[in-house]
């Protein structure tokens, strides 16, 4: 193992990714070289200063509790998403219905008609759903 | 009910991210999202802090990012791994905390020990942490991050969507460089 081979093996001990062997091999060089020993010693004094300056913050005991909570504050949404679709169907539906019993058009036009304008009302509607959406986002 | 902090030590040790994958299968969404949040959120966390540099703005974002991960996960669909996936919510929601508040301009200076601290320990960390900062980008942030979780190469290539080779090249560069600049 030359000084080259030395240093990168020396550099990836500090991954953990050196085999034992490769370790007794490092160290037989490094007991022979100076230069290397004295690299050698520099990367460990490093690693202990990075280790010792880069300390993890940790987290507050309050953040469970924060969290929960904003997740309570999500559950209370009133509406479920499908409920305004529901709604349309059935408003729609009802219209229709009525529409159907009392003008004096023949029923399939009536449905044909009622159909249509229920379409484009609930094309309309989700428009402005997802308008409303992106600028709440 | 989420569990409380510190929860089973073992439990968190022996879960595996495909028992998760097993719990949303079967849409225990709770248990799931309670596991997830034991095993992830000090990663998380420091992850979160290695970008914004503040640590009561990254517990805020880490925050958002469960409270985001608790509306999307029975969407989760299992195409990416649940780390990955947990890691890209992070990061987009790191950065964009970043980019909104401009941190960048007032960030603490970094070294700066809390109150108390030993003044020689106070030197050399804000040494160290100058000449980090006269890294390349990509070293730096390696280098901060794989320090922050406990010097694992494999949680700093998830989190940053690297190969753990590109991880390990930059860490390499890395201490070449700063061992360059001590002696110089």
């Amino acid at each position: 193992m030359d000084c080259r081979e030395t240093q990168e093996r020396l550099l990836e001990s500090f991954d953990g990714a050196v085999s034992p062997l490769e370790k007794s091999q490092l160290e037989r060089h490094i007991s022979e070289c100076p230069g290397c020993a004295q690299f050698a010693v520099l990367q460990s004094q490093l690693d202990l200063r990075l280790h010792e300056a880069i300390a993890a913050p940790q987290l507050s005991s309050g953040f469970r509790v924060g969290l929960q909570a904003r997740i309570a504050q999500q559950r209370r949404e009133p509406w479920p998403d499908w409920l305004p679709d529901l709604a349309h169907l059935a408003g729609s539906a009802v219209a229709i219905g009525w529409c159907a019993l009392l003008l004096p058009l023949p029923v399939p036009v009536v449905l044909g008609a009622g159909g249509l304008v229920a379409f484009l009302a609930y094309s309309l509607q989700t428009l402005l759903v997802s308008a409303l959406e992106q600028k709440t986002d | 009910m989420l569990a409380q902090p510190g929860g089973s030590f073992a439990r968190i040790k022996a879960m595996r991210d495909e028992d998760v994958q097993s719990l949303l299968r079967r849409r225990c969404f709770a248990t799931a999202f309670e596991l997830l949040l034991d095993r992830y959120q000090e990663k998380v966390f420091r992850f979160v802090y290695s970008i914004l540099k503040e640590t009561g703005r990254a517990e805020e974002v880490t925050q958002d990012i469960f409270l985001k991960l608790w509306q999307v996960l029975p969407d989760y669909d299992g195409r990416a791994s649940l780390s990955t996936w947990l890691y890209t919510i992070t990061r987009n929601t790191a950065l964009s905390a970043l980019r909104a508040e401009s941190y960048r301009k007032t960030q603490p200076i970094e070294g700066c020990d809390p109150p108390g601290a030993n003044w020689e320990a106070g030197l050399r960390h804000l040494e160290i942490n100058q000449l980090v900062r006269r890294l390349p980008e990509a070293q730096q942030q390696v280098i901060t991050l794989f320090y922050l979780q406990d010097r694992s190469v494999e949680d700093v290539a998830q989190m940053l969507d690297l190969p753990e080779g590109t991880v390990k090249s930059h860490l390499h560069r890395a201490r070449q460089a700063l061992a360059d600049m001590v002696r110089s």
